[in-house]
């Protein structure tokens, strides 16, 4: 658990006088599945749209095993690809069908054999429960199904880390579960993780560290044990109990 | 007939053209929306799908400028003439069978000259009020149109000797009695725009009081809006008065005296060697009868059909059997409206889309450049541009243009404009997260752009490139102001050639309402299709 994939330094964002990141240094262990927590407004999303760069940092630096990404220089397509995002509204593509979704930047962007990409395609599809979709384009499938669609996508760039940022915000709740479970498959096979979330019973059993952040500030930053149990600040207590 | 100075715009025409335009239509629609499919589908088809059509429209157009091109560029042996072909007998198109060619008194004129001269003789054609700007921008070695050298064409063209003399009559309703120019008092009077008729109308109009001058474009019109009682009489020359008198039994004239010369010469740009062998040419045709023989030949015959029914009062009295034989003659203007519209469409497409591209990446200067472009080819008139393009282009360049390239590269240039705008909101109203969920896989700008941004754009854009391509067919109707015989030319040259208005026009409209029934046919089962894989 030592092996650093994501450090950040002092990393300050803000939007016009509005400053909703405040010196956030931290860092984030291979294997790690890190669910970063905190009331709306916090930050969370801008923080985790931070690390692969959507959202270019006030100040601050960034490294991806221990390479700097935040200098001008740094080649920040490629560090994308090992830094890819499940977005809380899928953003699947409309005019590609489900396989396609899968295969596209693989083929497009790794260079990888067409063939190869698909049948590999075809195997994410079928571990997220898919495999009877894979022809049909995104307008005909369900929130929950399409989430899984992007986790798969995610999935087919082989990426060292994956960011999800609420992913099942805009799911009905019948649909949730099916998602989560995805998920947590993932986490037990070691995938890193770094997800923004609401739901705390999905934090406290799949994730091995808690972020809690509070207007911009990391406040607390503990295992789900310690987090849930023995909060230490007032404003953790706080949201605590309005959400269990 | 006539005169010119400039005034090549030919506004006029363009009122003709709404008329005839207004309905609807277009034919490459087809063909586009069969590139837009493939677009959806596989890009890399597509892409070459566009070169190839590219490639071949140019190397079609380039082929047809050939045939149209000046002769200068083609070498010594050639004499290039230019024309007006809307005026028999002088010059006309010979439209039976769908041929396409010019003869007429003039023709067989130069013909001889060319003969023993020793040149081959090509035929190029524009509005007659574009043959001046033509010949000064070497377009063409002379001008033979009916041409009357008159002070004010001498100060920028060169004049052979005259070789026809033609005198000018008042042509008007039946009964009118109009003889003299003071019977023209308190009288609105028709003339062709450029022309003699108009100049000689101009000085009768500054010694008979109350005389309304109204120009046209061309004879055909001038008659229709005697016969549409928007004037009163009109001034034209002999030989054509009595054709249209013939073909309108409800029209007389009356023969001007006049002891002032309106004879017609052949016009040079200043300066041509040319001047000294034609006239030395023509003296011996004069002398030898050559010369009688022709006016005997084209003078004397009666050109038009009558019209079969008698004179009705009201109504159009159309009779289209009176176009028959030259429906195969007006179909094909067909192909060339729709290449020059696919061309247009397609070529307009991919500089629509540079131009968005540079109001989106947000590099300033670029920006502010492409949203200059566009704001002049939107404020200023499409007919302007196209003639500037046509005419400025060999002074500016060196390079001659021909007619069908002048109005490709106007309309592409001014559907850029357009469709640069449209494309622009088509590619902003994509949602914003598609571009973040390329880009958090590391998808490059310009392949995002292309495979993720793109193809949403497109279709949000479907229904405007629609209407852009109709808008674009039915507006190519202005290039028949260069000369370009299309179908709205063809059908006016049928029209001139018989003497009649209505039915040729009325047919070209038909045409142009099919193409555009067609194409909006084909769009609708394109977006049907679009949203089903949706």
């Amino acid at each position: 658990m030592n092996n650093v994939v994501i450090r950040t330094e002092f990393l300050c964002k803000s939007f016009g006088k509005l400053d909703v990141l405040k010196d956030i240094s931290t860092e984030f262990y291979q294997g790690e599945v890190v669910a970063i927590l905190g009331p709306s407004g916090s930050g969370k999303s801008t923080f985790l749209r931070c690390i692969n760069l959507l959202e270019q940092p006030t100040r601050g630096r960034i490294y991806f095993h221990e390479q700097e990404i935040t200098k001008p220089k740094a080649n920040i397509a490629k560090v994308r690809q090992q830094l890819v995002m499940v977005f809380q509204h899928f953003n699947l593509f409309p005019h590609m069908n489900v396989l396609q979704n899968v295969t596209y930047a693989p083929i497009k962007v790794k260079g990888i054999n067409k063939q190869k990409a698909q049948e590999h395609g075809l195997e994410l599809l079928a571990k997220v429960g898919l495999e009877s979709k894979v022809s049909v384009y995104p307008s005909k499938l369900s929130g929950g199904q399409k989430q899984r669609v992007a986790i798969a996508r995610a999935l087919a760039m082989e990426p060292e880390m994956i960011l999800f940022d609420e992913p099942t915000s805009a799911l009905d709740p019948e649909m949730v579960k099916d998602v989560l479970e995805v998920m947590k498959a993932l986490a037990l096979s070691g995938m890193t993780m770094a997800i923004v979330t609401h739901e705390m019973g999905f934090a406290k059993e799949v994730a091995n560290r808690i972020m809690f952040l509070d207007q911009g500030i990391l406040a607390e930053d503990a295992t789900p044990g310690e987090f849930f149990q023995n909060p230490k600040c007032d404003r953790a207590k706080q949201f605590l109990e309005k959400m269990l | 007939m006539e005169v010119p100075k400039n005034g090549y715009y030919n506004f006029s025409l363009l009122y003709v053209t709404g008329i005839i335009c207004s309905n609807d239509v277009t034919v490459s629609g087809a063909d586009v929306n069969y590139i837009i499919i493939k677009f959806m589908k596989k890009k890399k088809v597509w892409l070459l799908r566009i070169l190839v059509v590219t490639v071949v429209g140019i190397s079609i157009i380039t082929g047809y400028s050939n045939s149209l091109k000046a002769v200068s560029s083609l070498g010594k042996d050639t004499l290039t003439m230019i024309t007006s072909p809307d005026y028999p007998p002088y010059e006309f198109y010979d439209t039976k069978g769908g041929d396409r060619q010019i003869v007429g008194f003039d023709i067989d004129i130069a013909k001889t000259l060319a003969e023993k001269l020793g040149f081959k003789l090509k035929i190029m054609e524009s509005d007659f009020n574009g043959l001046i700007p033509a010949l000064q921008a070497n377009r063409a070695d002379f001008v033979m149109a009916g041409m009357t050298p008159t002070p004010e064409r001498q100060k920028n063209i060169d004049f052979s000797i005259i070789y026809y003399e033609a005198k000018d009559t008042i042509v008007a309703p039946k009964g009118s009695n109009l003889k003299q120019p003071q019977d023209l008092l308190g009288k609105k009077v028709g003339v062709q725009l450029g022309t003699i008729q108009e100049q000689n109308a101009q000085k009768i109009a500054k010694k008979v009081a109350g005389i309304q001058l109204k120009q046209l474009n061309r004879v055909p019109e001038v008659v229709q809006e005697i016969k549409s009682g928007r004037i009163d009489a009109a001034i034209v020359e002999d030989t054509v008065a009595k054709g249209f008198a013939q073909a309108n039994p409800d029209l007389e004239f009356n023969v001007i005296p006049s002891e002032e010369q309106s004879g017609s010469a052949i016009a040079f740009p200043k300066g041509s060697s040319f001047v000294e062998p034609f006239n030395k040419v023509l003296q011996q045709m004069k002398d030898d009868g050559t010369l009688n023989k022709l006016v005997a030949k084209w003078f004397s015959q009666n050109t038009a059909n009558p019209a079969s029914s008698s004179p009705a009062k009201g109504g159009l009295n159309l009779d289209f059997t009176r176009i028959l034989p030259d429906i195969p003659f007006i179909l094909r203007g067909i192909p060339l409206t729709l290449l020059f519209t696919l061309l247009s469409v397609s070529l307009g497409l991919i500089w629509g889309t540079i131009l968005s591209l540079l109001k989106i990446i947000g590099i300033k200067p670029l920006t502010w450049v492409a949203n200059a472009y566009t704001s002049v080819f939107r404020g200023t008139p499409l007919l302007l541009q196209l003639a500037l393009v046509y005419y400025a282009t060999p002074q500016l360049t060196g390079y001659d243009i021909s007619a069908l390239q002048a109005g490709v590269l106007t309309f592409t240039l001014n559907s850029g404009a357009y469709m640069s705008e449209t494309i622009r909101g088509g590619i902003q109203a994509v949602d914003k997260g598609q571009s973040e969920a390329a880009m958090s896989m590391g998808v490059p700008y310009w392949l995002m752009m292309w495979d993720v941004i793109f193809p949403q754009a497109l279709k949000n854009i479907l229904p405007a490139l629609v209407n852009e391509t109709i808008g674009l067919l039915k507006d190519s109707a202005l290039v028949s102001t260069i000369g370009v015989v299309e179908i709205l030319r063809s059908a006016q040259i049928v029209g001139a050639n018989k003497y009649i208005y209505f039915e040729p026009l009325l047919f070209a409209g038909l045409i142009y309402y099919v193409l555009v029934m067609g194409m909006t046919l084909g769009a609708s089962a394109l977006e049907r299709r679009l949203r089903e894989s949706e």
